[in-house]
């Protein structure tokens, strides 16, 4: 049978928070490493550590992992390295989810052209996360309690099923806050196209099964308005 | 005797100690001498109009009778204003009941008779330097004109003008730049002055004696040299012997050289100072900001921090030993100074004060020895001031955290963090990540309650955000620092608690105006 992983490229400090960060998302973690000098040995009981070349040969990773359900992360120092091991990974496998690192927007373009499905700057990322926490501290702290704590107060993705429950009416006219006791961040339609809940298109669409609400709340209110619409 | 250098003694304590008295030579020190002082430049405004309407009135009055009163305003009101401020910097300009304090002290220890005739010299000493200073030459003879019975001295008025010195800054960088050049200009002039006396002797001797030249006596030939020399040739006094021309000759040729030297002195000295120039006005500027992000160092996260901050209207200013990054930085459009953040000078040459002016210092090295280095430096100068820094290796956490650092950015963790969020919500992480970009129109906003939204808005049912098509993700308290998530009607709003909001950012806009105006539309029902 085959395994559902975290397949991490890059025995670096990257890949080991990524793969800290994924352990409650995925049983079995294996980072893989490509340079053998490198010695992380404290690390080798938490996960699985393989080594790995640049080669196209990865039956492997194909007889061994359900590569569909698994997720891929091309973390390596080397940004060449790692925007060649991206694009071998495409090549070989046309639908798997790849996640790349990389080291500024320039790098983040090319790994995009080399078929990363999502590219994660770093300099932007940390740029971004530094300016927050000076501008907006309040809305930094609440946001990384509800998104990475483990607090009660979650952000989740839930997907419409059950159209009948809003009953004709528009997103805006519903009291989510009070009816509910969640707020409706935004809703994705089945285009991926994304809207506010109060913009001047959600005001005149109805909401139809396939669509997913992005909700924030307590887990309870959540689970229960996940029923209550299908999830 | 005794009694009365025990008199002297007393009256100097008792004006060291007297708060009043230090005071008041406080405020003229400051008004006269402190370039940082707020006022100082008001008054210096002030003395350059009086030196102006001064020398306006002189040179009106060449050719026209002036108004009497005018004349009084320039020749008493003006030179007794000139006179009281040269008398006030005499004061200020040393302090004598510190030097008799100073000698009494040094007779107690040394079990000595008080030594009234070293503190007279010390004294005369200290009040002739400020005396004999060129400033106050110049401030001397530019209160001349008072004495205006004696018509002579009337041209002392342009000595007024030279006052203008000491009132514009720029003037003052002038002279200090080309005293940098002060070698070579002398050389210069020592070789200018030897041609010029040296041509003016041969050419006397040459022309003198011949009927046909215009040069007769010693002065008329130092004055063809001057003209010569300096190229200009009006051509009223020239050599006519074959003899004078050749001098002539010499003297143009060496006039050339002698323009072409002193040109190259000026551009020289402007050049090496050009970048001290900028510099001073770099800390010139980034003093008069009130509330500003430092950000130490210059590489390729401090860059995009600094970026953003400062499309936001935020001010920052970057420190970095780095000629290079600082080129970078300034090319960025950024206040930019090549300090070493690891020095204590630095921050004293920022001329700023940093607990009331820094929001906070970010230590954006990418190498955690450089930060804990800088973060050491800060905190020795100011404890209350709050330091962001970056963490590069995790095994260095708590050396950075124990050199005084508020709040460390790892990241490593950062990555770590958004994968976890991507790997469990992809959809909403996206949503997020979409509402928090720069160029979002939907914003995720902080509206802190001001004792005037306070005032009107008592309690969340009368926010009326909805029909702002606002989102009320809830009010972080700030008297019990807890986030109240989507709160129930009646949760009271009080002053200082910051209120969360998701909306179109024009219409955040308008919301927080509202609550801002509602108490005035109130007020006026």
């Amino acid at each position: 049978m085959k395994i559902v992983a975290a397949l991490i490229f890059g025995y670096n400090e990257y890949g080991l928070e990524i793969a800290k960060n994924v352990t409650h998302k995925y049983d079995d973690i294996t980072i893989f490493n490509l340079h053998e000098s490198d010695n992380f040995l404290e690390h080798s009981e938490k996960f699985n550590i393989e080594h790995f070349d640049l080669s196209d040969d990865w039956d492997d990773l194909q007889n061994n992992y359900d590569l569909e359900k698994s997720k891929i992360f091309c973390a390596l120092s080397d940004e060449a390295e790692n925007i060649f091991l991206t694009i071998s990974l495409r090549a070989a496998f046309r639908d798997i989810p790849i996640i790349a690192l990389a080291k500024n927007s320039e790098d983040a373009n090319k790994l995009h052209m080399a078929g990363a499905s999502k590219v994660i700057p770093i300099v932007e990322t940390s740029a971004n996360i530094i300016t927050d926490m000076l501008k907006k501290p309040i809305i930094s702290e609440v946001l990384h309690n509800i998104l990475y704590e483990n607090s009660d107060l979650k952000i989740e993705q839930i997907t419409v099923t059950k159209e009948e429950v809003f009953n004709g009416q528009f997103p805006a006219d519903i009291n989510w806050s009070r009816d509910h006791g969640i707020i409706i961040i935004s809703i994705i339609h089945k285009d991926m196209s994304s809207e506010f809940i109060y913009s001047s298109k959600a005001k005149h669409n109805y909401i139809s099964n396939g669509d997913i609400l992005v909700t924030a709340g307590y887990e309870k209110d959540l689970d229960t308005f996940e029923k209550l619409i299908g999830g | 005797m005794k009694f009365f250098n025990r008199f002297l003694v007393d009256v100097a304590y008792y004006l060291n100690n007297s708060v009043r008295y230090q005071h008041k030579k406080r405020f003229f020190y400051n008004l006269l001498e402190n370039d940082e002082y707020r006022y100082k430049k008001y008054f210096d405004i002030f003395m350059s109009i009086l030196i102006l309407f001064s020398v306006s009135i002189l040179i009106y009055e060449v050719k026209k009778e002036i108004p009497n009163y005018l004349n009084i305003f320039n020749v008493y009101v003006i030179s007794i204003i000139f006179l009281i401020e040269y008398l006030l910097r005499f004061w200020v300009y040393s302090s004598i009941s510190k030097v008799i304090m100073h000698q009494d002290e040094y007779s107690d220890l040394l079990n000595r008779d008080f030594d009234l005739l070293f503190v007279v010299k010390r004294v005369v000493r200290d009040k002739l330097e400020y005396v004999l200073s060129i400033k106050a030459l110049i401030d001397l003879l530019a209160i001349m004109p008072f004495f205006h019975e004696l018509r002579l001295l009337r041209i002392f008025i342009l000595f007024r003008v030279f006052k203008l010195f000491r009132y514009a800054k720029s003037l003052q960088m002038f002279s200090s730049i080309l005293s940098t050049k002060k070698f070579e200009f002398l050389t210069l002039s020592m070789f200018a002055s030897m041609v010029v006396f040296i041509s003016s002797v041969l050419i006397y001797v040459m022309e003198a004696n011949n009927p046909n030249s215009p040069i007769d006596t010693l002065y008329e030939a130092f004055y063809w040299s001057i003209v010569t020399i300096s190229t200009v040739g009006y051509g009223d006094v020239v050599a006519v012997s074959p003899e004078g021309q050749f001098v002539a000759v010499i003297v143009i040729l060496t006039g050339i050289s002698v323009l072409a030297f002193t040109t190259s002195l000026f551009v020289s000295a402007f050049t090496e100072k050009l970048e001290d120039i900028k510099e001073v006005k770099v800390v010139q500027d980034v003093s008069k900001l009130k509330s500003v992000y430092i950000i130490c160092g210059y590489e390729s996260i401090a860059k995009e921090v600094a970026r953003k901050l400062l499309k936001s209207d935020y001010h920052v200013v970057i420190l970095d030993d780095s000629k290079d990054r600082i080129d970078m930085a300034k090319k960025d459009g950024l206040l930019a100074l090549n300090y070493n953040p690891g020095s204590i000078d630095s921050y004293k040459n920022l001329n700023i004060n940093i607990s009331t002016q820094v929001k906070a210092i970010l230590c954006l090295r990418e190498d955690d020895v450089e930060n804990v280095y800088t973060a050491l430096t800060v905190r020795s100068v100011i404890k209350d001031v709050y330091i962001m820094s970056l963490l590069m290796n995790n095994s260095n956490r708590n050396k950075l955290l124990s050199s005084g650092i508020n709040e460390l950015l790892y990241d490593k963790e950062f990555v770590g963090l958004v994968a976890r969020e991507y790997v469990g919500h992809p959809v909403a992480f996206e949503a997020i990540h979409t509402i928090r970009s720069e160029n979002s129109t939907i914003k995720l906003d902080e509206i802190t309650v001001t004792e005037r939204i306070a005032s009107s808005v008592v309690k969340v049912s009368n926010l009326d955000n909805i029909s702002f098509r606002i989102v009320l993700l809830g009010i972080y308290k700030k008297s019990t620092k807890r986030f109240f998530f989507n709160p129930i009607d009646d949760t009271l709003i009080e002053t200082g608690d910051v209120l969360l909001v998701i909306g179109n950012f024009l219409f955040i806009e308008e919301f927080t105006k509202h609550l801002s105006m509602k108490t005035n539309l109130e007020d006026i029902a």
